[in-house]
């Protein structure tokens, strides 16, 4: 176990560089600078910016300085678009509010989703399944673009109940809108993979013999059935946590959350090079890491794939 | 499925809609104000002011949303009039303006500190303005300042050619093809400056720096080998004049910035320019202390280190949350500001932030926030601001490629448009013909454009070769135009596509030509344009910098700058003679005919005088929707009593 862990882990290091360089290529090629804005600017100007940000170097400085600093200190520089702010510490500000976000609203899925989703099972076929199950197809496809409109609209603008956007701190009214809007996609397609996963599992032999030793229905649910039925929803955990940690872009957007997603998405659009390559590796990070996880989950939950 | 629950589920469904709809219904709001419009407990005013800002240091953006933050941080010699932009004095109690506008003597106040406490001085201002040229710094917005003695030279590292032998340096006019006179900030001698008074009296605490002023502009030359030896080897005149001479690099202390006293500063002048005391309560020259930033250098503006000068200092400053200013005690006028504090939250989305100021979680929000779609409700309360914005809307043609190089062709595509139809349809904007915004600069005489001939525009592309025909059901076509070397380009945005739409809907019915539309990415957008890597039309727009049509009109005056192509000599050398007139009348009339002459070889198409289409609360008071939406916070203030509310947009009369 310990063996393939590291294994794994040196991989990543790797896959990371290859990432870097690669954005750090793609930054270059996207037309237009961090500079650039509705007025042009007398050429002595940029000559100006360029030399103070070290552009009038060759390529193969400016890229050896970038993955000098990440490599020798982890350090991915300062925001050119946000003067004197470094991309570590911007990263360090924002992750804990996306973080933060999508934790309570993979926690809230978790929480609604797979007790519908094992309901559904076990009453198969009943009305509540059928009902259940048409309300989370309503949950997957309608966008959090659309839901979080709507639920702005009710709450916010007609109910004057909770504030329609901005950010007060984690033990305030402005995360109750977003939590929920990010949450209700999850929520829908936890319920829906639990119910399936629960269906295959109860039909399975060890689920027959749990019954024929005559352990309580109770029993045969919470420490069997529910085990290997939520295994699906556990390889969905993985990226869909590394998505939620690093900030969802919409949400943030539309309830004007000071997230990761928020800087990203501004990064890319303002070619500011160093902070798109500090997300990126960052999210990058992130995603191998939880895959890791995962499987090291799956490992425990599930003896066969333990003994490969 | 016969199952009754789908039947059910169907039910709520419906109802769950028309429950949306009737909240929907509901949310297009009755009442005379948009929302609530209860005034804050505190004594506290919240405001969007656009995304997150750039920067705390002043002359690092340039952006209106920054601008309205720097102007709660900072102070500069001069502050903006609330209704119109006009200079009034701040640190600088009074100043004196030399006869030709280029030599400008300002006497601060003796009370002006920082917010750590230190005194406000001449020296201040004087570092302040150094900084904000340097090249190391690179400011984006280091050539608003180019006005000044020496400054742009400065900014572009430039050198001065000296004499070893006779210590003289050699002198711009020297090498002139065309004479220039030169300004009277260059004559010897001190019989057009306005003395110190009697109080203030003492001899020049810099006399060298005092006669370099005075005296002849002197010659400048490229800092880098290349770009001097490139231009010497079209000059035989100047490489031989050049032989063996030393060159001597711009330095800040050459630039015509001046303490004369502790408290007198002076500024001199590379040209006439009239508007420049209105440019000065620009970001750029908003004092900064120089202490604060040599002990902290880059950092020097997060909280905790940083020291500003203006009505307000900083309290907290979370990016993409918050940013709270509050009243500064050690600020001169603390007396006048009547808001304890200012709340920033830096927000992009129009409809998050009109939701905001719906429930009341806000109190004003930045100009341009209004969705188009919502207009028909917005407009008709009484905390709507209807103003017309120092800003305009109009397309760049690039004129450097066939068939648009024909000026012809440019006017006929301008024709075609039914400008007064667009402004009734986009319901805030005015018509425009010309290339200064209509009706923001008092007393000059813009001049008139072509207005709406599509017969006329039929007929001239029939000249450049083009001819329109009438089909047989009263529709044109053009046939012989070709319609894949002209495009139309733009930014992705809703309002950039409903205008593009429109245009081309415009030359289709008036002209038979169907132009081709590009959206781009916003970036990808500006470097297409600024590269002239477009055929035919691009989406333009541009907002004042400062109050004077020079603002717009110099758009065309630095070469290659325009992102049309257009450059003309005549055009410049009428600028240049308009600056220098004395008498600020003649000089409108004067820069009017060069705006005719812009508008008639036509490089852009003018659309439209801007909007400032904004709301505030009707207790929001001492904010007016002048044409910059800019505001002196320390004028604002709450009131409670109801009967002083304003309602309506508050009058920009004195």
């Amino acid at each position: 176990m310990l063996r393939f862990i590291i294994k794994r882990l040196l991989v990543t290091i790797p896959t990371i560089l290859v990432v870097i360089t690669i954005t750090w290529g793609l930054v270059r090629l996207a037309p237009g600078n961090f500079y650039s804005g509705e007025k042009k600017l007398p050429a002595a100007i940029e000559k100006n910016i360029r030399e103070k940000y070290g552009l009038d170097k060759p390529w193969y400085q400016q890229y050896g300085r970038t993955m000098w600093g990440i490599l020798r200190h982890l350090d991915f520089g300062t925001s050119l678009k946000y003067q004197g702010q470094s991309v570590n510490t911007i990263i360090r500000r924002s992750l804990p509010v996306s973080a933060g976000v999508g934790i309570l609203a993979y926690l809230l899925a978790l929480i609604v989703g797979i007790p519908i989703g094992s309901f559904a099972a076990l009453k198969q076929n009943s009305r509540w399944d059928y009902g259940s199950m048409a309300l989370t197809m309503l949950g997957i496809s309608i966008p959090n673009f659309v839901l979080g409109p709507i639920l702005v609209l009710i709450f916010s603008l007609s109910l004057y109940w909770l504030p329609p956007s901005r950010w007060d701190g984690f033990l305030s009214r402005s995360i109750i809108l977003p939590v929920i809007t990010l949450s209700a996609v999850y929520m829908s397609y936890i319920a829906r993979l639990t119910r399936a996963g629960m269906l295959e599992v109860l039909r399975s032999d060890y689920i027959r013999t749990a019954r024929a030793k005559g352990l309580s229905e109770k029993d045969v649910v919470i420490r069997h059935a529910l085990r290997g039925g939520l295994m699906p929803v556990i390889s969905y955990t993985g990226p869909a946590l590394a998505f939620l940690l690093t900030g969802t872009v919409v949400i943030e957007k539309i309830f004007a959350l000071p997230g990761l997603g928020n800087y990203f998405i501004q990064a890319s659009l303002n070619r500011d090079e160093p902070l798109v390559i500090g997300i990126v590796a960052f999210i990058a990070i992130t995603l191998l890491l939880m895959n890791l996880l995962v499987d090291i989950a799956y490992a425990f939950l599930d003896p066969r794939v333990r003994y490969q | 499925m016969s199952n009754p629950i789908w039947k059910r589920f169907v039910a709520l469904g419906v109802l769950a809609c028309l429950a949306t709809l009737g909240f929907a219904c509901n949310f297009t709001s009755q009442g005379d104000y948009f929302g609530s419009n209860e005034p804050p407990k505190l004594n506290v005013f919240r405001y969007v002011t656009g995304d997150e800002p750039q920067s705390l240091d002043p002359p690092m953006s340039l952006g209106q949303p920054e601008a309205r933050i720097y102007m709660a941080l900072y102070e500069g010699l001069v502050e903006y009039n609330p209704k119109n932009l006009s200079p009034i004095p701040a640190l600088a109690e009074r100043w004196e303006v030399n006869n030709d506008s280029s030599e400008f003597t300002f006497h601060l106040r003796q009370t002006g500190r920082f917010s750590n406490g230190d005194p406000i001085d001449a020296n201040d201002f004087v570092y302040t303005f150094r900084r904000a040229i340097s090249p190391q710094l690179a400011s984006t917005n280091a050539s608003l300042a180019y006005y000044i003695k020496y400054a742009q030279a400065f900014n572009e590292k430039k050198v001065f050619v000296r004499d070893p032998g006779s210590n003289q340096f050699l002198l711009a006019k020297d090498f002139e093809e065309t004479e220039t006179p030169e300004p009277l900030s260059s004559k010897p001698g001190g019989t057009n400056e306005n003395p110190p008074s009697q109080a203030e009296a003492k001899p020049d605490a810099d006399l060298a720096f005092h006669q370099l002023m005075h005296s002849p502009t002197r010659l400048t030359l490229p800092g880098t080998e290349k770009a001097r030896t490139k231009l010497l080897a079209s000059n035989a005149k100047l490489k031989a004049a050049v032989e063996g001479k030393e060159l001597v690099p711009v330095k800040a202390e050459d630039i015509g910035v001046e303490a004369v006293d502790k408290y007198v500063l002076r500024v001199s002048l590379a040209q006439p320019a009239p508007f420049f005391l209105g440019l000065l309560a620009h970001q750029l020259f908003r004092v900064v202390s120089r202490k604060n930033i040599e002990q902290y250098g880059d950092h020097w503006t997060e909280p905790g280190h940083i020291v500003t000068s203006g009505a307000f200092r900083l309290k907290e400053w979370t990016p993409y949350n918050r940013l709270i200013v509050e009243r500064d005690p050690m600020y001169w006028d603390a007396a006048t500001v009547r808001l304890d504090e200012i709340h920033f939250y830096p927000m992009a989305d129009n409809p998050s932030i009109m939701n905001l100021y719906k429930v009341g979680e806000i109190d004003a929000v930045l100009n341009h926030t209004v969705p188009n779609a919502w207009l028909d409700v917005v407009r008709n309360k009484k905390d709507y601001m209807d103003q017309k914005e120092a800003a305009i809307d109009y397309l760049q043609i690039n004129v450097t490629q066939p068939p648009m190089n024909d000026v012809r062709v440019r006017k006929a595509f301008n024709f075609a448009i039914d400008k007064n139809a667009w402004a009734a349809w986009r319901k805030i904007v005015k018509p425009l013909t010309a290339f200064t915004p209509e009706g923001i600069f008092p007393g000059y005489p813009q001049p008139k454009g072509d207005d709406f001939n599509p017969e006329r525009g039929r007929q001239l592309l029939g000249e450049a070769g083009y001819p329109v025909t009438q089909n047989s059901d009263g529709s044109y076509s053009c046939p012989k135009f070709p319609v894949k070397e002209v495009e139309y380009i733009y930014n992705t945005q809703e309002s950039n596509k409903a205008m593009a739409e429109w245009m081309q809907a415009q030359w289709k019915q008036n002209l038979g030509i169907t132009i081709s539309l590009r959206n781009m990415e916003s970036k990808t957008f500006l470097e297409a344009r600024a590269k002239l890597d477009y055929k035919g039309f691009s989406r333009g727009g541009w907002s004042a910098d400062y109050m004077d049509p020079f603002t717009f009109l110099s758009v065309f005056y630095t070469g290659g700058d325009s992102g049309t192509g257009w450059q003309d000599t005549k055009y410049i050398s009428m600028l240049d003679q308009a600056n220098r007139m004395l008498d600020p009348q003649k000089r409108y009339e004067l820069l009017a005919q060069a705006e005719k002459y812009l508008i008639d070889a036509q490089p852009i198409i003018p659309i439209d005088t801007a909007s400032v289409n904004w709301v505030k609360k009707p207790y929001v008071k001492g904010m007016f929707p002048n044409p910059g939406s800019l505001f002196p916070w320390k004028f604002v203030y709450i009131e409670r009593d109801r009967s002083k509310w304003d309602v309506g947009t508050p009058s920009l009369a004195e």
